[in-house]
Parts: structure tokens; C-alpha cells; sequence
């Protein structure tokens, strides 16, 4: 074989073995991933409606039915995105079928949140989450006319959150009936 | 005809201190500077960037014989990019919680320039054990000086170490946040550097 030909060849044979390689690789990973994925997500909803043994999503990646043991409808979970400092802030709002608050969970860096740490990263920390709870409307900052306490420093996160979770309440407030 | 072969063990050893890949060549500085925010991120990135550089190093040497030069760069970058991808599957599916943190960092493992310059400078004309030793020195020196940077950067930004407490309250009430952003990696390597220097030149 001359120098050309093997050339091809080699190259050939290497695309080959890599490319088989990698798809018996594929394979044997990609049930063990897509089950990551769902338990992430089930541990999320699960965190901020507790009333629920099981979800059922209805819109991919915002909309979700808590159900209890029997099927019934407990609340829903709603997953909604405003711009904040650094990105969209991911937000996670729990609602029972009153309309009320009963959980609230901002997403973790890790998950997507770029916001600046010490400032607008305060934004996951239990205390601010808190405030939402137990509200059904008027969301919105105190300086906007409302309850919640912004972070100091970090006034554009605080309202991303704060207008993710009206948006999503209004935006989805028909699904609440039992 | 005497030269001097260096010894098995002067392979393994060079790439940790003498010729630290990130610290004295300055190469490989990207994940260095980018994923050393905590001592777990650190070693994360380096267990993941290791397993590439020795099994690409043992792979190259073990074909070596076959790849002509002329396409000796498209050769590597399959088979490093090929453990790339192994690694990075196997980090989603069985690491989630590491894979979200290293995320965009671990793809990028494939232009690592300590992968590619081992490939090309050590592992295409020596054998399998020796690539293997090489590969293996130079994955410690690189963890070596991302686990003290991450470490460092963790202890003075958030007070922790692989998230162990180790300062009062009163420090982690106000900690040097500035240390975990993209000046406090520039900052500690420049330190680093200059204390190397300054023990190279008191050595003489």
C-alpha cells in the first residue's frame, strides 16, 4: 500500500473505531442519564409542593400536576424565567388549588442562575424564598407596591423573581381547578 | 555512542515539578483559571482531564508506529476527543451533580493543550510504558496545582475547603469574595509564578 492510500486508510480506521466506540458508550449511558434527569426534576417539584406524591408534566419544562396517592390534584408547579442582573433567573413556584403560594425555589448556579454572588445569589437563600409563601396575589417588590423585601444590592434579581412568579401565576391560573 | 537515556522515573517526575505543564510551560491555563473556584471543582476538573491525557498518551504510543505525520493532528484529536466524550457521558450519567458544575469545562478537555502537547512531544516517539508514566507525572503535577487553587480560592472566598468550615464566623460573615471570580484566579497564579521564579532563582 503506498504512503497516500494508507493515508486514507489509517484515518479511516481510526473515525471508525472511535465512532463505534463512542456508540456502545451511548448506549449503555443514556438510560442512566435521562433517569438523572427525571430525578433531578422530581426531587425540584417534590421541594416546593410537598402535597404531592407524584407529578405529571403537562407543558415540557414549565408546567406540572402535583398529583396525591389517589390522582387527584394537589397543586401545580410552574416553572417561569425572568431577566434578572446576569440572565434569566429560573424560578420553581408551588401553588395550592386556592391559588396560594406553598413553595418557591430559585435555581442554584449550578442549575442556570448567573447572577453575582454575595449580591443576587442571595436570591436562593431560604429567608427571601420565604416571603412568597402564603401570598395568592399582589406579588411584587415593597417599593413596587407590595410585600416582599428586596435583597439589598441586589434590587434586579429580587424583582426577576418577584415578576417570574406573578407572570407564572397569572399566565397559568386556569390550570388550578381541580 | 553514550548518551544517557533518562531513567523511568525522571518521566513520571518531570511533569509534576520541574516541568509542571500549568505552572512552568504555562499551558493548559483555561480550565486552570476557570474551574479552580472550589478544592471539589478543582479536583473534579483534574480527575477528568487526567483520564483523557493517559489514556490518549498510551493510545498515540501504542499506534504511533502506524500514523503518518502528515496527519499525526487530526490522528490525536479523534482519539483525544473520543475520551473526551467517554468521559463526559459517563460524568452525566453517573456524576450529575459534578457534571452541572464543570459543565461547558469538560468538553473542552479536547483543546486541553497538555493533552495535545504530551501527544505531540512525548507520546508519538516514546513506548507505552514510558508514555504512560509521562502521562501519569504530568495528570499529578496539573491536579497538584489545581487542587492549591482550588483550595486557596475556596478558603479565602467562601471559608471552606472541600467545604469543610475551617475559619471563625466573623471571617465568613465578610470573606474575600473577589477570589472566586476571574481576577482572584489571575491574582493567586501570578503569585504562584513569581514564587516559583523567586526559588529557581535562589537555587541558582
Amino acid at each position: 500500500m503506498n504512503s497516500r492510500t494508507w493515508m486514507v486508510v489509517s484515518l479511516l480506521i481510526t473515525c471508525l473505531v472511535a465512532g463505534f466506540a463512542l456508540a456502545e458508550v451511548f448506549a449503555m449511558t443514556k438510560p442512566k442519564i435521562e433517569q438523572q434527569k427525571i430525578d433531578a426534576t422530581n426531587s425540584a417539584l417534590g421541594q416546593v409542593l410537598a402535597t404531592a406524591q407524584s407529578f405529571k408534566e403537562i407543558t415540557k419544562d414549565s408546567l406540572w400536576y402535583g398529583l396525591n396517592q389517589s390522582g387527584a390534584k394537589t397543586g401545580i408547579v410552574i416553572r417561569s424565567a425572568r431577566r434578572g442582573y446576569g440572565g434569566p433567573v429560573p424560578v420553581l413556584v408551588g401553588l395550592d388549588l386556592a391559588g396560594r403560594i406553598v413553595g418557591l425555589k430559585v435555581a442554584s448556579p449550578a442549575e442556570g442562575l448567573k447572577e453575582t454572588p454575595g449580591l443576587g445569589l442571595k436570591a436562593t437563600e431560604d429567608w427571601f424564598a420565604r416571603q412568597f409563601v402564603g401570598l395568592d396575589s399582589a406579588i411584587a417588590l415593597k417599593q413596587e407596591g407590595g410585600t416582599i423585601d428586596a435583597i439589598s444590592g441586589a434590587t434586579i434579581t429580587s424583582r426577576a423573581v418577584a415578576r417570574g412568579v406573578a407572570q407564572a401565576i397569572s399566565k397559568y391560573s386556569e390550570h388550578l381547578k381541580p | 555512542m553514550t548518551r544517557t537515556k533518562p531513567s523511568r522515573l525522571s518521566y513520571l517526575t518531570t511533569g509534576i515539578i520541574k516541568e509542571n505543564p500549568t505552572l512552568i510551560l504555562m499551558i493548559g491555563l483555561c480550565p486552570t483559571l476557570a474551574t479552580t473556584t472550589s478544592a471539589r471543582d478543582a479536583l473534579g476538573m483534574s480527575a477528568a482531564a487526567s483520564f483523557v491525557l493517559i489514556l490518549s498518551n498510551v493510545v498515540i504510543s501504542l499506534v504511533r508506529k502506524f500514523i503518518q505525520p502528515s496527519i499525526r493532528i487530526p490522528i490525536f484529536i479523534i482519539i483525544i476527543s473520543t475520551f473526551v466524550t467517554i468521559i463526559d457521558y459517563a460524568l452525566q450519567a453517573y456524576q450529575p451533580s459534578l457534571y452541572r458544575v464543570l459543565g461547558v469545562f469538560v468538553p473542552l478537555i479536547v483543546v486541553n493543550c497538555i493533552i495535545l502537547g504530551r501527544a505531540e512531544a512525548f507520546a508519538y516517539n516514546h513506548g507505552v510504558f514510558d508514555s504512560f508514566l509521562d502521562g501519569l507525572g504530568n495528570s499529578l503535577g496539573f491536579t497538584l496545582l489545581l487542587v492549591v487553587m482550588g483550595s486557596v480560592r475556596e478558603f479565602f472566598a467562601a471559608g471552606t475547603i472541600f467545604g469543610k468550615v475551617v475559619t471563625p464566623a466573623w471571617y465568613r460573615s465578610a470573606p474575600m469574595l473577589f477570589m472566586i471570580f476571574p481576577p482572584g484566579a489571575f491574582f493567586l497564579i501570578g503569585i504562584l509564578k513569581a514564587l516559583v521564579i523567586k526559588l529557581k532563582l535562589d537555587k541558582g
